[in-house]
This record gives structure tokens, C-alpha cells and sequence, in this order.
């Protein structure tokens, strides 16, 4: 198995890229792990439960807001505590707006988050006088560790201590997400996928389960929307918007959500490559459009399907599946 | 928009790109109609005619990119939808440039009215007419003529349909070139009223999603019903409590999801 | 959560010079990441060093989409204008200008397209930024990356309170509101009588900054007046049907409205279709941004109406004006709005500051040195002669006055045409907006 060699060698060149790459590509490393961490989230929900949310990205506008409140109106400047608050308040949102959506599946479960997440972007656009509305809220620099860190340029504070800092949020999680998905609870979320109606004659109280999974995801949305804001300086409504939903749907769906570090890959893939054809077309989105339009298409189990394609086949057809009539979904 | 969703079970995040795009043919349309030296009073033709004949994009996108995932579960569909919005919004760009595009006095070519008190102009009642026709036609067209027939029963039952011979390829291909002309029509008799931005589409799918929502997937009735509530909820929440507007509709959206997830007008069954 | 061992942070090391790589440590970085990075080497190229004859780089930031492309491609077309007349007489000291455009889009995006062009194009100054939500993260980036950041229209002040008071990098607009003091200053001298007004402008910083400024402007003109409706539609609707029957319905006197983007021309549009200036008086004080859209079928004579900072058919434009309105005509069919103005006056503004900081000898300067020599300095713009002030904020005239349509457009233009500059209308530095408006001797 030279899955777990990959990866290591994947975290130690992330380790080591301040050393030799240039110091803008090193920071755009920084939204790269934060969405590494949103995208494990998600992929709890759309690659092991088989559900799709278009409303994500309000759980990373819950992160990112608490982290620009409590530096800018709180005077907390612990990235630690802002962490935690942040996952906190995420799964304190999740749980109504999980226990309405996962009764749901399918088109209706995209939907119902899609509403559930222009509400929130509603919500901060139109109450200026709390969230500054379109302005956003200044997310002061965070302390790491206790150390404030003020006296540092920016620039080198943000690829020198928050690079490794996130580095060692994204390790965190990843190796909980491991935990969670080789457990007990992550075999059921994968039964329940496959074959809704004999999860349930099995005894698996598949509502519960998807609603933990949605919780979970919800969490780890946040923690990296907190971890997005640093970069930014300022936090606002944008990181909302149905089209973020949208993006890192599509930053799934590019590496190739059949498999636990694809959509990590295509984040890195998306921002890459946003940063490329961005400088040399103006017209990005046209190119972008037509990416994903061919990987749907051609090659629905993204990057990491293309470079595996048995498996990816295989769990391909298994993904049609996602709550569709049990006679199609059993390879 | 219905029609496609309850046909082929797409959800069309394109639909308003679909009526930006005719608007902004509109736009063109009415612009070589007035070179051209047309009469004024007949503008409303060449607006209609540009209208549904953009619709052919329809075909070009149905044949092209969703015929390859009928298969697959309905969220690749959706993908491949956000996917057609990024690509129009620069396509429209790159041909009409990112300036707002207005057709000129046409909007008051027909005059204005008085209707209970308040003063209307003649082109809102036209397109109203307009809406009402087209809807009645459909209606019809679905109910009384063969096509629909066939359509209803896709639409209940893709494998019976199938298997009773119908050819679901070109069913397909004509219900989604029917939808996306009426999006493009849409977009192309508003815009006397309006200006064409590029962005319009986007803003537009929220709108119709919340619509399509209220009234019921599916449901020629519920969208209409679904577009008036929508459209008094909005001039309610304006003159009472403006802040209010658009969270007012999301959750209405969310309160018929949730209790009523078929919306308002939709069948008992899937 | 877990202590990460790594967290130690770096030594401090001078800016922009310490991640410099040979090709060999890039090539191996590639390998370990995956084969999924190589499209991102293209961009990898380590600038070359500057020699005298260099094109000098210039970073662009324009929007491309949404509802304020139409002012991000004016001000980029100007800022092309401009850099092709100075190629033309021989460049900045000597060193032809470059320019490397970039997308403004939403406040993250544009951070990262910002620290593109400092750290990866190693341009020498960044012009452009106009949404307020941008140059609000903008600004603390510009001053970390310690390179001159001229911005077109993008303000740092978070409603009317400047967040950034002393910059030593950031070159900040106009204040957002000035354009609603200026036409609360002109409302009281064209319409008399004036007793109730309604407002309407988009539901973001500057439609509520401008309301709340003209209403403050206008109350010390005719204290009497009352606000008897504000409305905030989304920026980006197209159908504004309903809040034009609430205008009626509230009978006011007079509506207001800062929209200055295509849906200036909608309502108006709709306003016509319901008669709705028949009986009421109309302020625009920013529906000049769009002005060749606004018909005259469709635009009535006597409303009030604002232009920003460059009238296209100004009778007493300099000969640079006339030169460029036909230019700018002939290559893209428009009339030329206002934010070419800003845009042409921060990149000659950058240019003079150059030469200034050069005066000594024709060495090139140090940004430090282009950025102090841009405090105070004035140049003659398009729409004249225009300023940095010396806190970094853009000094300039404001255009509006009284729609007509005896002119030889389609649309309307206006006549007479009312000048007041920023040194009476913008609060000055450190001032607080409120207490100055109240503080005015009237």
C-alpha cells in the first residue's frame, strides 16, 4: 500500500514549500488548507452519505464571521479559541437546519441548503449595522499559540507561523476525518448511500446518521472558514454566495469525490489553476465552465478517478446511486 | 422551466441565463429592426421571433452536454447547469461587451393607460396577454395533443414510456429546446421595460428557483401561482418592511420545503 | 487542537527577494505535489532584473463582471489611453510602460490577484480597486507589501469613519458620500419648496452613505424637510415596478436615488412608464455613470443630475478632454463616464510623482520615494487639474446640473452645468463627517 507514503510525502513537500517556492505561491497555499478542511467536510456528506449541498458555503461565512467578530468586536485574538468558537457555532447553525434538510435526499437536500444559505447571505448583507454588510468585518491577525505576533510584517507572518499553523490544522483533521470515515459510523453513512431502504432493515437509523454526517461536515466547514479570514484581512457577504457553494462543489467534484483526499487534490488543482488562467484570459469563468462541464461528462470520478480508473469505475457506478432506485447502485 | 423539470427531473440552475441571453438578442433585434426602418408600432415581432430563435441554444446544449448524463444522478445534471451559467455569463460578455443594453422609447411606443387609478403602460398589459397565451398553449399542447401525451407519460414513467416505444432522446431534446426558448422569450419581451446586464442571469435564478419552489416542481399551475406570491410578497414586504424583501422569500421557500415539499400545487407522488 | 511542531515561526528575512528558486528545488517541490501542479509552473518565472531600459510594470486591477464591469472597463480603457500616449512621448524616464491587468472580483480573489502582481510580477505600483468591500482588504495589504497602491474609486473608510487614517502606501478615492453633498448643496438652489423627500439608492455602503449624507446637507438648507420613505433594493435588480408605486404612494415632493449603474436606466425607464416625474422633482446624483443609456424618450429635462467627477461634453473641457472623448468614441463607441477620469488621473498622478522623486538625477526612484512624492501633488487630468491630497485622498471637481435634451445625442446631457470641488464638499482630513456638515456656516 503506498496510499499512506503518498501522503506523507505530500505533508512534508507542503512542509518544506516555503523553502523553495515563491512567496506568493506559498501563500496561496494558505486558502488552498482551508479549503482542504471545508472539502473533507463536504465530502463526509457528498462522497460517504451521498448527499450534495449547495448551501456550504454558509457554514465557511459562519467560521470566517466568527472569527472577524471576536477579533474585531470581542478583542479575542487567539486563532485557538476562534477555532473552536467557530466549529462550535457551526454545528450550533447545523443542528436546526440539518435536522429540516436531511429528511431530505437528492435535488430536494440541494435545494433545501441552497435556501437555507442565501438566508444567511440575506441575513449579513442586509443587517449592515451588525456585520458591516457588504463591507465585511476587519479579521484582525490572529495570536498562534498564545504568541501575538503583532510586530511581524504580514506577509512573512502569514507564510512563516499561520503556513505551518494551518499545515497543522489540515494534519488534524485529515487524521480525525480518517478516524471517522474507517469507523463504524462511516461504514453505515456508505451502506446507507448504496442502499437507503436496507440500512434501515439492518437497523441503522439512517436519518440520525445523515444528520451527524451533515453536523460533522458543518463543523469542519466552519474551522476552515475561520482559517480562509487571516489571509483575507477582511471577511464579507461574497463568502456566502450560492457561487462559493457552488465552487467548492466543483473543487470536489475536480479531484474526484470517490475517494477521501480527491476533493483535497482538486482544491489544489482549482486554485492553481483559477490563478493561471485568470492572469493570462479575461474570460476565466468560460474556461472554468467548460472544464467542469468535461469532467462531469467524461470523467465524473475527477483527477484522482482518472489516475485510478478501475476503481474509480467501479465506485462510479456505485454513484449513481446516491438514493436512486437500489438496482442500478450495486456494482 | 417547469416543463423541463417535470419531464426530464433537471433542475436548470441555466434558466436565467437562458433569459439574459435573449434579452440581450432582444436587444440586438430590436436595434436592427429600427435601422432596418421597420414600423415602431410592429416592433414586438422581430422582439418574439429573436426570442424563441435563440431558444435553439437549447438544442446545442441538450444534445452536447446533458444527453451525457441522463443516466447519472440528478446532481451531475445540476453540475453541468452551474457549469452552462459560468460559460454564458463570459459568452455574453464577449459578444455584447459588459455595458448595460437598453432599447431606447419602445416601452412607451403602444402609450400608456389607466387601469384603477394607477397608470400602466399598454406594453405590460401586452406581455401579460402574451404570458397568459403562451401558458394556455402549453397547457394545451400538453394536454390535447399527442406530444403531450407522450411527454406526460415520460414524465410519469420514463422506462414504461420507453418501453411502449417512445424514442426518450427526442423527447428529451424537444422538451429542453421548449424550455429553454420560453426562458429566452422570457428575457427578450421584458426587455422594453428593463436593461440587459450580463449578471441578470444570475440574480434571475434565485428568483425563479423561489418561484419554481412555492408553486411545485413540476406544476404549470404552481409556477404561476408561485411567481404571483412571490411577486406580491415583494411589493408587500417593500411598502411595510424593506429590510425584509428577499429573506421574506427564502423562508417561505424553506417553510413550503419543508412542510409542503412538492410546493404548493405538486403531485402526491414522484 | 493539536500544538503543530512546525509552528516555529521563520526568521524575519527582507521582503520579496527570500523565495527566490533555482530551477532545480522548483522541479523537485513539483514532483512531491503531484503532476497536478504543472500547469501552475508557467507562472513560475522569476522576474528578470530591471535594468534602466526595462519596461516599467504597472499592475491594473479592473472589474470584468457583474454589475460594475462597465466602470472597471472604462477606467481600464483610459488607463490603456494613457499608457499608449506615454509610450508615445517616450515612456517614464526613459522606460516604456507596461501594463498587467488583473480581475478585481470579490474581496478574496482580489487579495490574492494584489499579492500576484507585487510578489510574482513584481510590478512597481498597483492602480485600480473600486468596490468598497475590496479596497477595505485591500488597503492593510497594500501597506504590508510596501508598494504605492493608487486606487480609482475605492474609498478605505468603513460608512463614513476612515479606517486607515495615516497610509503610507494606499492612495484612496473620493470619499463615497461627496456626491450626495454636492447634490444636497445644488437641491435647495433648483427646486424651491421642497417639503417631503423620498430616497431610494442599493441596499450597500454607499446607497445608505449617500442618503444619510444628503439627508444631513439638505436638512441645513431647508430645515423643514421631511424623509418621508427611504427604499434599498439588492444591487442588481431589474424590475423596480414596486418600489416606484411606494415612491408614488408616499406623494413626496422629490425622489433621490445614488443608483449609478444600469439600474439608473431601468428605473428611470419605469418611472416614465408611470409618469412619476410629471409631479415629482428627481435628483441623480450618480445616474452620470450610465448617462449614454438614459434616452431621451424616456429621461425627462429638469431633473438634477451628477456626473461624478468628468462631464464628457463639459463647454469648458481642455483640449485633453475633447481629444479623448473623441478617441474614445471612435474605439468603442461611448461616450467616455467618470471613472476614466480617476483612472487617467492616478496613473499620470503616478507618473509625475516618478519624475518628482527622480528630479535629482535620472536614476529611478525608490517606491518609498514615488510614494512620498505623490502627497500634494496635482496634475492635469482629463477633467482638469486634480490632486492628491496630502493624507492620501483624491482631490477633484464634481459635475451635475439640470438634465436637458437640446443637444445633438440621443441621450440627455446637462446644462447649466454646476462645478464644486472637494475642498468644499469632502470632509477634510480627520473631520468627522456629521459634525463638519452641521458645523457649515450657511
Amino acid at each position: 500500500m503506498t496510499g499512506p507514503l503518498v501522503v506523507a510525502a505530500a505533508v512534508v513537500a507542503i512542509a518544506l514549500a516555503p523553502l523553495v517556492a515563491s512567496t506568493y505561491h506559498v501563500l496561496l497555499m494558505l486558502p488552498f488548507m482551508a479549503y482542504a478542511v471545508v472539502l473533507l467536510g463536504l465530502n463526509l456528506l457528498l462522497g460517504y452519505a451521498g448527499l450534495v449541498s449547495f448551501g456550504h458555503a454558509l457554514f465557511i461565512g459562519i467560521g470566517a464571521y466568527t472569527g472577524a467578530f471576536l477579533t474585531s468586536h470581542f478583542k479575542i485574538r487567539s486563532l485557538e479559541v476562534i477555532l473552536i468558537a467557530a466549529a462550535a457555532l457551526g454545528a450550533l447553525v447545523a443542528a436546526p437546519v440539518g435536522a429540516l434538510c436531511v429528511r431530505y435526499v437528492k435535488i430536494y437536500f440541494g435545494m433545501l441548503t441552497l435556501a437555507f444559505g442565501m438566508v444567511f447571505y440575506t441575513f449579513v448583507l442586509k443587517f449592515y449595522r451588525l456585520t458591516g454588510g457588504d463591507e465585511g468585518t476587519p479579521f484582525l491577525r490572529p495570536s498562534l499559540l498564545g504568541r501575538s505576533l503583532e510586530a511581524m510584517p504580514k506577509t512573512d507572518y502569514l507564510v512563516g507561523p499561520y503556513y505551518y499553523y494551518s499545515l497543522g490544522v489540515v494534519v488534524v483533521a485529515t487524521l480525525c476525518m480518517w478516524r471517522i470515515v474507517h469507523s463504524p459510523f462511516g461504514l453505515c453513512l456508505k451502506t446507507i448511500r448504496d442502499n437507503p431502504a436496507k440500512a434501515e432493515t439492518l437497523g441503522i437509523g439512517v436519518t440520525r446518521f445523515r444528520f451527524h454526517a451533515f453536523v460533522i461536515s458543518a463543523v469542519y466547514a466552519a474551522v476552515g472558514g475561520a482559517l480562509l479570514g487571516p489571509p483575507i484581512g477582511n471577511v464579507d457577504p461574497t463568502l456566502a454566495y450560492w457561487t462559493h457553494s457552488g465552487n467548492i462543489v466543483f473543487m470536489t467534484l475536480l479531484g474526484g469525490f470517490t475517494s477521501f483526499f480527491g476533493p483535497v487534490v482538486g482544491a489544489f488543482v482549482f486554485i492553481y489553476l483559477q490563478n493561471w488562467v485568470m492572469s493570462v484570459v479575461p474570460y476565466w469563468r468560460l474556461i472554468f465552465g467548460a472544464i467542469l462541464a468535461a469532467i462531469v461528462i467524461f470523467a465524473p470520478g475527477g483527477l484522482l478517478g482518472l489516475v485510478r480508473p478501475g476503481r474509480a469505475a467501479v465506485r462510479a457506478a456505485g454513484r449513481r446511486g446516491a438514493g436512486a432506485p437500489p438496482a442500478e447502485s450495486r456494482p | 422551466m417547469q416543463v423541463v423539470f417535470g419531464v426530464q427531473k433537471i433542475f436548470n440552475l441555466a434558466c436565467g441565463s437562458f433569459y439574459a441571453l435573449g434579452a440581450y438578442v432582444g436587444v440586438s433585434a430590436v436595434g436592427w429592426y429600427a435601422a432596418a426602418g421597420g414600423p415602431p408600432a410592429l416592433f414586438i415581432v422581430p422582439l418574439a421571433l429573436a426570442g424563441l430563435a435563440v431558444g435553439a441554444v437549447g438544442v446545442v446544449i441538450e444534445r452536447g452536454l446533458l444527453s451525457f448524463v441522463y443516466e447519472r444522478d440528478e446532481t451531475f445534471q445540476l453540475l453541468l447547469t452551474f457549469a452552462v451559467v459560468l460559460m454564458m455569463e463570459d459568452a455574453i460578455r464577449l459578444t455584447w461587451g459588459t455595458a448595460p443594453r437598453s432599447t431606447a422609447g419602445l416601452y412607451l411606443a403602444y402609450g400608456q393607460t389607466q387601469l384603477l387609478g394607477a397608470t400602466v403602460p399598454v406594453y405590460n398589459l401586452v406581455v401579460i396577454a402574451a404570458s397568459l397565451a403562451i401558458a394556455l398553449a402549453i397547457g394545451w399542447l400538453l394536454t390535447r395533443t399527442t406530444f403531450g401525451r407522450i411527454v406526460r407519460a415520460t414524465a410519469d414513467n420514463r422506462e414504461m414510456a420507453a418501453a411502449l416505444g417512445v424514442d426518450l432522446r427526442r423527447v428529451y431534446a424537444k422538451v429542453f429546446t421548449l424550455g429553454t426558448a420560453l426562458g429566452t422569450l422570457g428575457g427578450a419581451l421584458v426587455i422594453p421595460a428593463t436593461a440587459a446586464m450580463s449578471e441578470m442571469g444570475i440574480e434571475l435564478i434565485v428568483e425563479a428557483f423561489a418561484v419554481v419552489v412555492i408553486g411545485g416542481l413540476g406544476s404549470m399551475r404552481g409556477a404561476f401561482v408561485g411567481a404571483l406570491v412571490v411577486g406580491i410578497l415583494r411589493s408587500f414586504a417593500i411598502s411595510i418592511y424593506p429590510e425584509l424583501e428577499m429573506l421574506l422569500i427564502y423562508l417561505i421557500v424553506i417553510a413550503v420545503l419543508v412542510l409542503r415539499p412538492r410546493g404548493l400545487f405538486g403531485g402526491a407522488g414522484v | 487542537m493539536r500544538h503543530p511542531s512546525q509552528a516555529t515561526p521563520e526568521p524575519l528575512r527582507a521582503h520579496g527577494t527570500r523565495y527566490n528558486n533555482p530551477r532545480y528545488n522548483r522541479r523537485q517541490f513539483l514532483g512531491l505535489t503531484g503532476a497536478a501542479a504543472a500547469s501552475a509552473a508557467l507562472r513560475f518565472d522569476a522576474a528578470p532584473a530591471l535594468a534602466q531600459a526595462e519596461p516599467v510594470k504597472l499592475g491594473v486591477l479592473a472589474i470584468r463582471a457583474g454589475i460594475a464591469a462597465p466602470v472597471g472597463a472604462a477606467g481600464l480603457r483610459a488607463t490603456e489611453w494613457w499608457a499608449e500616449r506615454v509610450n508615445k512621448s517616450g515612456g517614464i524616464l526613459g522606460r516604456p510602460v507596461q501594463l498587467v491587468v488583473e480581475e478585481e472580483s470579490n474581496p478574496k480573489d482580489t487579495v490574492e490577484r494584489y499579492r500576484k502582481l507585487v510578489l510574482q510580477d513584481k510590478v512597481e505600483a498597483v492602480l485600480g480597486g473600486i468596490s468598497t468591500g475590496v479596497t477595505l482588504a485591500l488597503g492593510p495589504v497594500a501597506e504590508d507589501l510596501a508598494t504605492p497602491w493608487l486606487s480609482w474609486d475605492g474609498t478605505t473608510q468603513k460608512g463614513v469613519e476612515e479606517t486607515m487614517p495615516n497610509p503610507k502606501w494606499a492612495f484612496k478615492s473620493v470619499d463615497n458620500e461627496v456626491e450626495a453633498i454636492v447634490a444636497g448643496i445644488l437641491t435647495p438652489k433648483y427646486f424651491k419648496g421642497i417639503k417631503t423627500v423620498a430616497g431610494i439608492g442599493n441596499d450597500y455602503s454607499y446607497g445608505h452613505d449617500c442618503w444619510e449624507s444628503y439627508q444631513a446637507v439638505l436638512k441645513r438648507y431647508v430645515p423643514d424637510v421631511k424623509f418621508v420613505l427611504e427604499l434599498f433594493p439588492k444591487l442588481g435588480v431589474t424590475d423596480f415596478t414596486s418600489h416606484i408605486a411606494a415612491i408614488q404612494q408616499s406623494k413626496a415632493d422629490m425622489l433621490m436615488c445614488s443608483f449609478w449603474s444600469g439600474d439608473a436606466t431601468i428605473i428611470m425607464k419605469q418611472a416614465a412608464a408611470v409618469g412619476l416625474f410629471k409631479t415629482m422633482k428627481g435628483v441623480f446624483t450618480t445616474a452620470g455613470g450610465v448617462h449614454d443609456s438614459l434616452k431621451k424618450e424616456f429621461t425627462p429635462e429638469g431633473l438634477l443630475l451628477g456626473y461624478n467627477t468628468m462631464y464628457f461634453d463639459d463647454p469648458k473641457g481642455s483640449p485633453l478632454l475633447k481629444q479623448f472623448v473623441r478617441e474614445y468614441k471612435a474605439k468603442h463607441n461611448e461616450y467616455p463616464p467618470y471613472e476614466c477620469d480617476h483612472a487617467f488621473f492616478n496613473a499620470e498622478s503616478y507618473k509625475a510623482a516618478v519624475e518628482k522623486a527622480a528630479r535629482s538625477g535620472r536614476q529611478w526612484p525608490e517606491k518609498a520615494a514615488v510614494a512620498k512624492a505623490l502627497e500634494g501633488i496635482e496634475v492635469e487630468s482629463l477633467s482638469g487639474r486634480r490632486s492628491w491630497r496630502e493624507d492620501h485622498v483624491q482631490m477633484c471637481n464634481f459635475y451635475q446640473g439640470i438634465t436637458t435634451h437640446k443637444n445633438s445625442y440621443d441621450f440627455v446631457t446637462i446644462s447649466p452645468v454646476e462645478v464644486v470641488s472637494t475642498k468644499q464638499a469632502m470632509k477634510p482630513a480627520g473631520a468627522k463627517l456629521f459634525d463638519w456638515i452641521n458645523g457649515w456656516k450657511i
